[in-house]
């Protein structure tokens, strides 16, 4: 992001601490695709998406005004956006164990092809065999995240962050299974 | 001889056949992972799910919906409700001391009288 671009954002963040409603709203439009992009990967379910970029955004709004470093609004929000998907995550782990006979009704899988190309579908299902945390390393590095804002946004070092983005890549190559091309 | 590498020969050309023609480039595009327009894919099946008026129903929902309260709200409740009930079962105590204590100190009195009665008496 240029220096612009990053003043714009800023001037827009510090807007919206004050509580300018259409401010808020310039961030949500703004963001609400990446997010969307983002709790996809990390979840691999079209239905959550809607619901939890809602959460995402009630917090972000409800929280903006106790961001201190305006700048650092892009891997705060992520950072939100990640805790809220492994929130969701664990909830459904937990279900699972103390209701498991509603496993089959709650977690229904989509079907191959029913959202999209194959190519979506080899990547779905190989995003789907990664941990939670090496599917929002991706998500966040697709999203052009540099390796120092995902150390912020994950909470850790640069080192570990490469790291772990190479083992992360490493075995979403050993599950992707491209499609055919006939 | 001839036989046996006519029969290696079939035999690679079977397990030739069941290469499909892409198999050379599959290799190469699963050695490379997803390409950026698996993920831009993702990105719009991601974007689609997202209603009209998303925007909107963020901002109503963020203004209707309390807000959950923070962990310091909730030890402050919690801390208060101890500290009410601690002066409840306090107050309790006091109040059924206090009660004993007249109980016992009628009863001595009366033992007392009953005693300065009995020494008149002699």
């Amino acid at each position: 992001m240029d220096s612009t671009a990053t003043n714009a954002l800023v001037e827009l963040v510090r807007r919206a601490q004050k509580g300018d409603a259409s401010a808020q709203r310039e961030l949500v439009v703004s963001y609400q695709h990446r997010v969307a992009g983002f709790i996809y990967a990390m979840t691999g379910r079209s239905d959550y998406v809607e619901d939890l970029a809602q959460q995402v955004f009630i917090k972000m709004i409800r929280a903006v005004d106790r961001l201190e470093a305006p700048a650092q609004f892009e891997s705060w929000l992520f950072r939100l956006a990640r805790n809220t998907c492994i929130d969701q995550l664990r909830r459904q782990k937990l279900r699972r164990i103390f209701l498991p006979f509603g496993e089959e009704h709650e977690n229904i899988p989509e079907p191959a092809g029913a959202v999209g190309t194959e190519e979506l579908d080899a990547l779905r299902h190989a995003l789907a065999q990664l941990r939670p945390q090496d599917r929002a390393l991706l998500a966040l590095v697709q999203e052009g995240r540099s390796h120092a804002e995902i150390a912020e946004t994950l909470s850790t070092s640069v080192a570990a962050v490469k790291a772990r983005l190479h083992r992360a890549r490493e075995h979403l190559r050993e599950h992707y299974q491209p499609p055919h091309e006939d | 001889m001839k036989t046996e590498d006519q029969a290696w020969r079939e035999l690679q050309q079977h397990a030739v056949a069941q290469l499909r023609p892409d198999f050379a480039n599959r290799v190469i595009r699963a050695a490379h992972g997803p390409d950026a327009a698996a993920w831009q894919q993702l990105q719009s099946h991601a974007a689609a799910q997202l209603r009209p008026g998303f925007a909107e129903r963020v901002l109503r929902a963020a203004r209707a919906i309390p807000g959950v309260p923070s962990l310091l709200d909730q030890f402050a409740l919690s801390a208060a409700t101890a500290a009410l009930c601690l002066l409840g079962v306090v107050l309790v105590h006091s109040h059924n001391t206090q009660l004993q204590e007249q109980r016992n100190l009628a009863r001595w009195q009366q033992l007392a009288d009953e005693a300065q009665d009995a020494d008149i008496g002699q």
